[in-house]
C-alpha cells in the first residue's frame, strides 16, 4: 500500500512546506452564562474565534491526565452542572473534514436545545474568543521524507495550526497536510485519509499527532 | 538567560519568542508601576525587563512617585476595586490627579507601547503624547465600588486594550479590547528553585515541623479573604483520620495590611495550643524558606475565600504538590478540578480531599507530576513574556505573518 521508503525523496512539483506555529490570544468576549439556556444562547450568538477556542481549547491544554470531555461546553455542563449524559453528546460532536464552524455549531446547539432549561453551574460560563498570533518556525520540507521527519518533530502547536486552525477559523476548507500531499504529490489516498481524521475527538496534541504519523507511515511507509 | 529556560519550555518555544521579538525591535517599550521592590509586579518586571533587553528589545521600568497621602488614596482605591472598602472621600480624586500630574511631568512616557501597571499610575493616560497604552491589571475587578471604578473607568477607557488575569475580572462595561493574560512563577528564582532534600528537612526542623510526619501547608497572608480559620478547621477534621496530622500556615507581615495582625491573633485563638499547628510568620524576603515548606508538604493548601490569582498555587504545582483550593478568581485555572488537586467551598470538603490525597500516595504523586506540567505549559515567566509580545504585536496588529 505504500510508496515505500526509495520514493519518499521526491520533491514533486518542488513546492516546499513551510512549517508555522501558532500562539493564541484570549479576548474576553463580554458573553457570560449562567444556566443551560443562557449556554444555548451563548453559542448561538458567539462569533467564530470564540466557539473556536471553546471548542479547540482542549487539544492545546496538554494535560497529563487528559480531561474526560473534549471542549469546554461539554467541561462546564458535565462538572459544574453536573449532567454527565449531556456532557457526553456534547462532546462527542463532529468536527472531521469538511465540518465548518457553522456546522458544528448546529450540531451542538441541536444536542443542547431539548435540554437548555434554567439548572445553573456552580459557576458561570465566561465565552472567551481566541486570536491566532502565527510566527514562523525554521522547518521546511521539501520531501515526502522531510515532511514524515517533521511531522514528528516539529511542535504540537505546529499541528495544530495547519491541521486545525487553518481549515476551521481561516477558512481554507481542508487541513493543510492534506492540501500539501495532493498538490505538489498528488497523493489524493492519502490526502482522503488525512481529511477523516476529526481533531474534535482529541483531548492532546500528542494523540492527534500520533495518528496523522500512523495515517502518514501506512500511506507512505 | 533566556536560554537557560529552555530546559523546562523547550527550545521551539524560545525561538518563537525569539521571532515575536524581531517582529516589535523598532518599538520602544516602557513599564510604569508603583513599586520598585515588593509584591508580585514588580518581582516580574525585575524578570521580565532584563529578558525583554535580552531579546533587543528597547525596554524600560519606571516607577512613579507618591507621598504617603497618595498611597492611602490608591491602597483605598485598590480596596474598594476588590470590593472590600466603604466610603472614598471626595478629595481623594483630586489627591490621586495631583500626583497623576506630577508624574507625567517628571516622567519620559514618549514610548511607542506602555504598559500601565494598575489603578496607581492609570491616570498618566491623560497626558499620553503618543504610541499604543495598555492597562495591565492585576486585582480583582468582579465587584468594584461603583464610585471608585466609574472614576477609574474614564481612565481606562482612553487605553487601546486592558490585560486581565481572568475572564471572571474582565468588565462588560468597557469597550476596548480586554485581553487575558495569567501571571507567571519563575523557576529560576530562590522561591521556585531545586533545593536538596538535606536543605527542606534542614530549614523545616528549624521550625520545629517533623518532616517525616504528614504536613498540611498553607503560605498566604494572615487575610479573611485567605480564609485562615477555615484552614485550621480543615486541618482539625481531617486530623481525626490522621491523627500524625501537622498544619502550617506560612504568612508573611505587610505594612498596607493593618488588619493582618487580628487575623493573625484571630487565628492563634482558633488554633488553641494544638501544638501540631505552626502560624508562621516570616519576613517578606523568605524566599527558601517557602521554597522548602512547599517541597515538605504533604498536601498544599490555597483554601481562599477571594482570590486575585494565587501564585502561590502554581508554585507549590510547580513543586509536584496537588493543590486543594478553594474555588475562586484565578485558582480555578491552576487547579483542575481531579487533575491537579481539587477545587472545595467548605472545610468539610477541603478536610475531605486532604484526607483523600494523604492516604493515596499514587493519586497524590499522578497529580503532583499532572500539576508540575501544567504549570510548565502555561504559568512560567516566558509564557508570560511571550503574551506580552503577543499583546503588543495585537496592539501594533502585527500578530500576522
Amino acid at each position: 500500500m505504500g510508496l515505500g521508503a526509495k520514493a519518499l525523496d521526491t520533491r514533486g512539483r518542488g513546492i516546499p512546506f513551510k512549517f508555522y506555529t501558532a500562539y493564541y490570544i484570549s479576548l474576553y468576549s463580554k458573553m457570560r452564562a449562567r444556566t443551560l439556556r443562557q449556554l444555548l444562547q451563548g453559542i448561538e450568538a458567539a462569533d467564530a474565534n470564540t466557539l473556536f477556542h471553546h471548542l479547540f481549547h482542549t487539544i492545546r491544554s496538554k494535560h497529563l491526565i487528559p480531561p474526560r470531555y473534549t471542549n469546554d461546553f461539554a467541561h462546564w455542563v458535565g462538572e459544574e452542572v453536573g449532567d454527565e449524559e449531556l456532557a457526553a453528546a456534547l462532546s462527542d460532536i463532529s468536527g472531521a473534514e469538511p465540518a465548518t464552524i457553522e456546522d458544528i455549531r448546529k450540531e451542538l446547539v441541536a444536542v443542547l436545545e431539548p435540554h437548555a432549561d434554567d439548572r445553573a453551574g456552580k459557576s458561570e460560563f465566561v465565552f472567551v474568543a481566541m486570536e491566532p498570533v502565527v510566527v514562523e518556525t525554521s522547518y521546511v520540507a521539501h520531501t515526502l521524507a522531510d515532511f514524515l521527519d517533521l511531522v514528528e518533530m516539529v511542535p504540537g502547536e505546529s499541528i495544530v495550526y495547519h491541521f486545525v486552525t487553518r481549515r476551521v477559523l481561516e477558512g481554507t476548507g481542508r487541513n493543510d497536510f492534506s492540501i500539501w500531499l495532493e498538490k505538489n504529490f498528488g497523493l489524493s489516498e492519502v490526502a482522503e485519509a488525512l481529511s477523516r481524521i476529526d481533531p474534535l475527538m482529541y483531548n492532546s496534541e500528542e494523540s492527534l499527532r500520533g495518528d496523522i504519523l500512523k495515517t502518514l507511515k501506512r500511506y507512505l511507509l | 538567560m533566556l536560554e537557560k529556560y529552555a530546559q523546562f519550555v523547550g527550545e521551539d518555544e524560545i525561538d518563537a519568542i525569539v521571532k515575536l521579538a524581531q517582529r516589535l525591535e523598532d518599538l520602544s517599550i516602557l513599564h510604569v508601576n508603583s513599586t520598585a521592590a515588593g509584591g508580585g509586579v514588580a518581582e516580574i518586571l525585575n524578570r521580565l525587563i532584563p529578558l525583554m533587553r535580552e531579546l533587543g528589545l528597547r525596554a524600560d521600568w519606571k516607577v512613579i512617585r507618591g507621598d504617603q497621602e497618595f498611597f492611602t488614596v490608591t491602597k483605598t482605591f485598590h480596596n474598594a476595586l476588590q470590593g472590600t472598602t466603604s466610603a472614598v472621600p471626595e478629595h481623594y480624586y483630586s489627591i490621586y490627579e495631583k500626583w497623576q500630574e506630577i508624574n507625567a511631568n517628571e516622567l519620559d512616557l514618549d514610548y511607542d507601547v506602555v504598559f500601565i501597571h494598575d489603578p496607581q499610575p492609570a491616570g498618566l493616560v491623560k497626558y499620553r503624547k503618543k504610541g499604543l497604552w495598555i492597562w495591565r491589571c492585576h486585582i480583582d475587578l468582579s465587584t468594584p465600588d461603583p464610585h471608585v471604578w466609574s472614576y477609574l473607568r474614564r481612565y481606562v477607557s482612553q487605553y487601546n486594550l486592558a490585560i486581565f488575569h481572568i475572564p471572571d475580572f474582565a468588565r462588560d462595561d468597557l469597550d476596548i479590547p480586554q485581553l487575558l493574560i495569567p501571571p507567571s512563577i519563575d523557576p529560576l528564582s530562590p522561591k521556585n528553585m531545586e533545593l536538596p532534600q538535606t536543605a527542606v528537612e534542614r530549614i523545616v526542623r528549624k521550625f520545629d515541623v517533623d518532616p517525616e510526619r504528614p504536613l498540611l501547608l498553607q503560605v498566604s497572608r494572615f487575610d479573611r479573604a485567605k480564609d485562615p480559620l477555615g484552614v485550621v478547621e480543615a486541618y482539625r477534621l481531617a486530623k481525626r483520620h490522621v491523627p500524625d496530622l501537622q498544619l502550617v500556615y506560612l504568612g508573611s507581615p505587610a505594612h498596607d495590611d493593618p488588619e493582618g495582625e487580628a487575623v493573625y491573633n484571630e487565628t492563634l485563638k482558633a488554633a488553641g495550643g494544638d501544638r501540631d499547628i505552626h502560624l508562621l510568620m516570616l519576613p517578606p524576603d523568605s524566599h527558601v524558606e517557602v521554597n522548602a515548606f512547599q517541597r515538605a508538604a504533604t498536601v498544599v493548601m490555597q483554601k481562599s475565600i477571594r482570590e486575585g490569582f494565587g501564585l502561590t498555587v502554581s508554585e507549590a504545582l510547580w513543586k509536584r504538590k496537588p493543590v486543594v483550593g478553594g474555588r475562586a478568581g484565578g485558582i480555578k485555572i491552576q487547579v483542575i478540578h481531579g487533575v491537579t488537586g481539587f477545587l472545595v467551598t467548605s472545610p468539610k470538603t477541603a478536610a475531605h480531599y486532604t484526607t483523600y490525597l494523604i492516604r493515596e500516595k499514587r493519586v497524590r504523586e499522578e497529580m503532583g507530576n499532572a500539576g508540575r506540567e501544567h504549570v510548565r505549559r502555561n504559568f512560567l515567566i516566558t509564557h508570560q513574556l511571550r503574551r506580552y509580545l503577543m499583546a503588543i504585536a495585537y496592539a501594533a496588529k502585527r500578530h500576522r505573518v
